[in-house]
């Protein structure tokens, strides 16, 4: 379709020339104007210069860091407010291990060289606990402080898994080898 | 610059306190058993088990030399003892007692036979102590042999008359006595149960009054 004046209709171009035409403003009306808005741009520079605002501005590496802290944040604070939520109250009395009892093992291991003791009172670290040969030289001892409570153990003789020949096995053996037991309460001290 | 050091370091310090509530596992234990064994372990956790038992029972495998597979059952199993072992002490949480609880259903003793004894009805509560060294009395005594409905009753009987806990591991080192010297476990067990009932009677002061109980109805 052509864009020239010409090709439009007469009553059209009329309207057009009509409108292109600007009213008159009076002079006056034009200084006021003009006066106004430099008066407003004036106070605003004021303004600016007495409270000066402050922008922000905060480096990418830095934002990927506070959004982390934030997840790790939230991650914990999720996981605490869960956690108290599933785990129930107790309904029965709770026991207070809060007094450790000495609790005394030994082994008869004359040709041993070195025997340790494993449990899970020390997470079957067999490094953690060595006993020390008697006197006499054919008992191995060691105490240990446990807290009442049910404990499987056993003792590694120069490296070899043996349960203790004077103590119950345990009954929960799940892997072939058994281990022994020892019971140690409040009431009765270990046996 | 030290707006980012702070928050680089507070975002270590938080993963590595969260990364120290995760046990640590044996490098020994292949990646698939590891996966496994990691995801036992937070759902216990989740779900409010204790997981020091589940990690215990690794390190055991470990130590014994069992291969992945077997460690990875055995963790299995234990988590769903110390799950139904919560449902039949009612929400409990006390770790000792829970354990003693899984042990018994790993004994062989059946929850129905555990519920009537850790929760007889009308009881309003019972001392966690002396339950547990009842549990771990009777876990022992099925594993001598004694029949676990035999073994049930007589540690039933003496928590319902307020044994103290004493009793429970003079019983057991009893009837071990008598099995080691040629008893049958059950007639060692019935006789010395029936010898400590008498000592009760004959001195009540000797009960414990926090786990004296009523009959169990069932």
């Amino acid at each position: 379709m052509p864009d020239d004046d010409e090709s439009l209709p007469q009553p059209l171009l009329r309207a057009t020339e009509l409108l292109r035409d600007l009213p008159d403003v009076r002079d006056e009306w034009r200084r006021d104007l003009q006066r106004s808005l430099d008066g407003g741009h004036a106070n605003e520079a004021l303004a600016a210069e007495r409270f000066p605002r402050r922008r922000w501005s905060v480096s990418p590496i830095t934002a990927i860091a506070a959004c982390l802290l934030c997840a790790v944040l939230g991650g914990v604070v999720a996981t605490s407010v869960l956690r108290r939520a599933v785990v129930p109250t107790p309904t029965i009395t709770a026991a207070t291990p809060s007094t450790a009892l000495q609790v005394r093992f030994d082994l008869v291991a004359p040709t041993a060289t070195q025997v340790m003791i494993v449990g899970d009172f020390n997470q079957w670290n067999a490094e953690s606990l060595p006993m020390r040969r008697s006197a006499d030289g054919r008992r191995w001892e060691i105490e240990v402080r446990l807290p009442p409570g049910r404990y499987t153990y056993g003792f590694v003789v120069d490296g070899k898994l043996t349960p203790d020949p004077r103590a119950p096995e345990s009954a929960s053996d799940d892997f072939g080898i058994p281990s022994s037991v020892r019971m140690v309460s409040r009431a009765g001290g270990s046996s | 610059m030290k707006q980012l050091l702070a928050l680089v370091a507070s975002i270590t310090l938080v993963s590595a306190g969260l990364g120290a509530q995760r046990a640590p596992l044996p490098a020994r234990i292949g990646a698939e058993s590891r996966v496994v064994i990691e995801h036992v372990i937070d759902s216990a956790r989740t779900a409010g088990l204790p997981t020091e038992p589940l990690t215990d029972k690794v390190l055991e495998g470990v130590l014994k030399g069992a291969d992945d597979q077997r460690i990875v059952l055995a963790v299995q199993s234990l988590v769903r003892e110390l799950g139904t072992a919560r449902t039949i002490l009612g929400g409990a949480t006390n770790t000792a007692l829970l354990g003693a609880t899984a042990s018994a259903l790993h004994a062989g003793v059946s929850p129905t036979e555990l519920r009537r004894l850790v929760r007889p009805p009308g009881d309003a509560s019972a001392d966690a102590g002396v339950l547990t060294s009842a549990l771990v009395v009777l876990v022992d005594i099925v594993a001598k042999r004694v029949p676990a409905g035999a073994a049930v009753s007589a540690i039933g009987d003496l928590l319902q008359r307020g044994a103290p806990e004493r009793q429970f591991v003079d019983l057991r080192n009893e009837v071990e006595r008598d099995i080691m010297a040629g008893r049958p476990p059950e007639s060692a067990l019935l006789e010395r149960t029936r010898a400590h009932l008498r000592q009760l009677d004959a001195d009540p002061l000797m009960a414990n009054p926090a786990s004296r109980r009523r009959p169990p109805s069932a």
